[in-house]
């Protein structure tokens, strides 16, 4: 599902964002990169759903070589995949329905399916009576929630999120952890950055640890 | 699949006309300015094109006639003029004709002319061609022709008043043109800017559409379609305000025009006039959007 061989990436010289990464995902696993902040984990991130490309190396997610996908189809390989951020990044001038919509929306998605979805997506983060409501009406832990409907609304092969409970307390931080096991228990690759080792110990899964942008080790699940 | 985004996109479009309503408010407020002026002077240039022809369907040539003639000469001249194979029709109008004539458009003129104590208007031949058109040289051949009847005191071809109106069509519609062409561009200028402060501000929504796949098409779409409708909104409320000077100009500065009024006036676009005018503002609207898109949204 996910190949990266002897990845390297330098945003400036002379230091190295990732150096010599190497490693394979397999279809429907749930797996961690964990790090201290500046390990390179939001950086691998980044290569997988193409908001910057490896300086060197290759990376492969699915049937896609990141670095001759052509910037025409990047919309293709990205309705492959969902993305969730610590920040949820949802737009406050829109409602919880239309901040998960958007990812259906951009695939033509007619309005009475679209709807069904919409519902069923908000449902499965157990949301769907705070459909009609503002981000800003909702708690931390609700907007990571609609950020995760709207990331699986549209049934990605790939979930990627990148330190996902960062802004939430731990018992928050669980809940959204079980969402995410179970989003993997329904088939979808699942692969999360985070530096918060306790959170691996709930839900278990493989673990890709960085430093200073080296894979340091990895430990099945 | 392309109706669902089409109408997605248009809704996107007036969601943020509406969002953003007092800087649109302004740039509407400069796109009819610009088109306003367009589309008057096309409606002034109209006008003369209107009056030109009017005119040269009219007497094309007038012949003046000799003060003292007696009336049964002057018929001679007006049968002689008949008989010339150029000739349409020739129409005698008598002294008194013409004063009353005079009298009609000028009346404050009045008490001069009564002070004169004798009609000062001689008689003359009104004569129109059977081809308004015909050229010069023949025209002038004929008119030199009946000059040399002593009965005949002065002769003017009306056809160069009809050209010269004709030309001072053309200039307004040049004027409006180049002076017009200037005020799209600022209108360009304005919705460029406008579309580009639109895109600062949806910035966040953009990097989303992004994230979930959108292709570029889905992106700009919205922005292109506001360009589009600032553009459309503003030349159709330009194009009723130039129906509205077409209808109610005479009446309010007709008068104190005096005989300008007759050339100084808007007649009604033509639907062809009111279409490219439309299509003008669509095409600024989409210019102006595709040139912050090109700096702002390379994907």
């Amino acid at each position: 599902m996910i190949e990266l061989v002897h990845v390297w990436k330098q945003y400036r010289p002379p230091a190295w964002a990732l150096s010599d990464v190497s490693l394979t995902v397999k279809r429907g696993e749930l797996c961690y990169i964990t790090g201290p902040s500046g390990s390179g984990k939001t950086s691998l991130l980044k290569l997988l759903y193409r908001e910057t490309l490896p300086t060197l190396g290759q990376v492969r997610v699915g049937d896609a070589d990141i670095l001759r996908l052509p910037g025409a189809k990047l919309h293709l390989l990205r309705r492959t995949m969902g993305v969730v951020f610590q920040d949820f990044r949802l737009v406050p001038r829109r409602r919880v329905f239309d901040n998960v919509a958007v990812a259906l929306q951009v695939l033509g998605t007619p309005a009475k399916e679209l709807r069904r979805k919409v519902f069923i997506a908000l449902r499965m983060v157990g949301l769907h009576h705070r459909i009609w409501d503002y981000p800003d009406a909702l708690s931390s832990g609700e907007q990571q929630r609609v950020a995760i409907a709207r990331a699986v609304v549209n049934n990605p092969r790939l979930l990627l999120a990148d330190e996902p409970t960062g802004n939430l307390d731990p018992d928050l931080a669980a809940e959204i952890m079980h969402l995410f096991e179970e989003i993997n228990r329904q088939g979808t690759t699942v692969i999360i950055c985070t530096h918060d080792r306790t959170l691996i110990r709930l839900t278990p899964g493989r673990v890709f640890a960085l430093h200073e942008g080296k894979l340091k080790g990895k430990r099945p699940g | 699949m392309i109706l669902p985004k089409l109408h997605q996109a248009g809704k996107e479009a007036l969601q943020n006309i509406w969002r953003f309503k007092t800087r649109h408010l302004a740039s509407l407020a400069v796109v009819i300015l610009a088109f306003l002026s367009v589309g008057l002077f096309l409606a002034l240039a109209n006008n003369l094109r209107a009056r030109a022809v009017e005119y040269g369907r009219d007497a094309a040539v007038v012949f003046y006639l000799r003060p003292d003639l007696p009336a049964s000469e002057s018929d001679l001249v007006a049968q002689q003029i008949r008989s010339a194979p150029l000739v349409a029709g020739a129409r005698l109008v008598d002294a008194e004709e013409a004063r009353r004539r005079f009298l009609a458009r000028f009346p404050d003129l009045e008490p001069i002319v009564e002070s004169l104590g004798r009609n000062p208007f001689p008689a003359s031949v009104e004569t129109t061609l059977r081809n308004p058109a015909a050229p010069s040289a023949e025209v002038q051949s004929f008119i030199a022709e009946v000059r040399r009847n002593p009965a005949v005191e002065d002769a003017v071809f009306n056809r160069e008043g009809a050209d010269r109106i004709r030309a001072l069509g053309r200039l307004a519609e040049a004027v409006g043109l180049a002076f017009g062409g200037l005020l799209v561009l600022a209108s360009v200028v304005i919705i460029s800017g406008v579309v580009r402060l639109n895109i600062i501000a949806r910035r966040d929504e953009v990097e989303i559409l992004r994230l979930v796949g959108a292709t570029n098409a889905f992106i700009r779409g919205p922005f292109l379609l506001e360009g589009a409708i600032l553009g459309v909104l503003g030349s159709l409320a330009a194009l009723a305000l130039v129906a509205l000077a077409g209808r109610f100009f005479p009446a309010a500065a007709g008068g104190a025009l005096g005989p300008l009024g007759e050339i100084i006036g808007f007649r009604a676009l033509t639907a062809a006039q009111a279409a490219l005018l439309v299509a003008a503002g669509a095409a600024a609207g989409l210019f102006g959007s595709a040139s912050s898109l090109a700096r702002l949204l390379k994907i």
